[in-house]
């Protein structure tokens, strides 16, 4: 591999863009390949075979051939509401997964850029917030602030916007009144249903890290059930 | 939903070479029956034979460092490799899950 194509793959993986690479295995010929272009030269015959990898989102050699695609997807979009305690350790375990992480809260000494260095934090409401960013059925959203003003109406926007996984940070006291609150609002049971309330998966700690860890082991569970 | 964690072994890769360091870049291209790594997984050595990121669980690491010293000897572009159950013959580059795998190996120039 050149340096050159190096310098690429690593600027388009900051830039968050989907690219595939493909190696020749007998020569060592690399290039980058954008979805939707075609190909250039030796690489060129293969353009149908390429857009079966991304289909797919896998990695592989095409069959009777010398050339290996590897490729890259959009990471997930993790959107957290409030930027307290466990917030900081959602941002430490999720350093190294594919998640994309952004954080709404409308505090501004919670939501600090010297408590969450490098990670987008919007300091608005969750409605004016969202106008900020771009969601899809691919979109997770972790509601840590256990204050309705804050947590409602993000949650509402996750339910009509479909987003895959949807959890709620609260005792059941506390989610009992939310789904109370939600229903009122004219969201269905299953709606409601398809919140993960109280959030995370059960292992007993009660710290932050540890709170961060069982939320954080929920959202990659549910991410592979897709 | 392919969600694989985001190795920085690329990052790495420019860190070392930044750093003057000649550098080898080994991928898992193939996996048949259970292996440890992905398609795709990566790993990168340098002409001392420092290593980071995987292409195993362990198994086959050492031997992959030393064709990459090798390649850099030979000055060699690239080289496949494929690696199959082991045996008490080469106890040392046997895959211990019974898998096998092809790994790549190119200098990055």
């Amino acid at each position: 591999m050149k340096l050159k194509t190096l310098e690429e793959i690593l600027k388009k993986k900051s830039s968050k863009t989907e690219f595939a690479i493909l190696t020749n295995l007998e020569n060592g010929n690399s290039e980058i390949y954008i979805p939707g272009t075609s190909p250039e030269g030796e690489f060129s015959k293969y353009t149908n075979e390429i857009e079966k990898f991304f289909k797919s989102k896998k990695n592989g050699v095409i069959e009777n051939s010398e050339i290996f695609v590897e490729t890259y997807i959009k990471p997930i979009k993790v959107i957290i509401v409030g930027a307290v305690h466990i917030a900081q350790y959602l941002v430490d375990f999720a350093k190294s997964l594919n998640f994309e992480i952004s954080i709404i809260d409308p505090r501004g000494y919670f939501a600090s850029e010297q408590r969450f260095p490098d990670i987008k934090v919007i300091n608005k409401w969750p409605k004016e917030a969202f106008e900020e960013i771009e969601t899809n059925s691919n979109t997770a959203l972790i509601a840590l602030t256990h204050d309705p003003k804050i947590d409602d109406p993000a949650l509402q926007f996750a339910l009509k916007n479909k987003f895959y996984y949807i959890g709620a940070l609260g005792s059941k006291k506390t989610h009992e009144n939310r789904c109370q609150r939600l229903s009122e609002a004219g969201f269905t049971n299953d709606e409601i249903n398809s919140i993960h309330g109280p959030i995370g998966i059960k292992l007993g700690g009660k710290s932050a890290p540890e709170i961060a860890l069982s939320i954080i082991a929920q959202l990659v569970s549910e991410t592979y059930k897709k | 939903m392919k969600n694989s964690f985001d190795e920085k072994i690329l990052d790495e890769a420019q860190d070392w070479i930044k750093a003057n360091q000649k550098v080898v870049l080994a991928t898992v291209i193939q996996t048949w029956g259970s292996s440890p790594r992905q398609v795709g997984s990566r790993m990168i050595v340098n002409e001392k034979g420092d290593f980071s990121g995987s292409v195993s669980g362990g198994c086959v690491e050492s031997a992959v460092v030393s064709e990459c010293l090798s390649l850099i000897k030979d000055n060699k572009p690239c080289k496949k490799i494929e690696f199959k159950v082991s045996n008490e013959s080469a106890w040392e580059v046997g895959l211990a899950c019974g898998g096998e795998i092809a790994v790549y190996i190119e200098q990055i120039h």
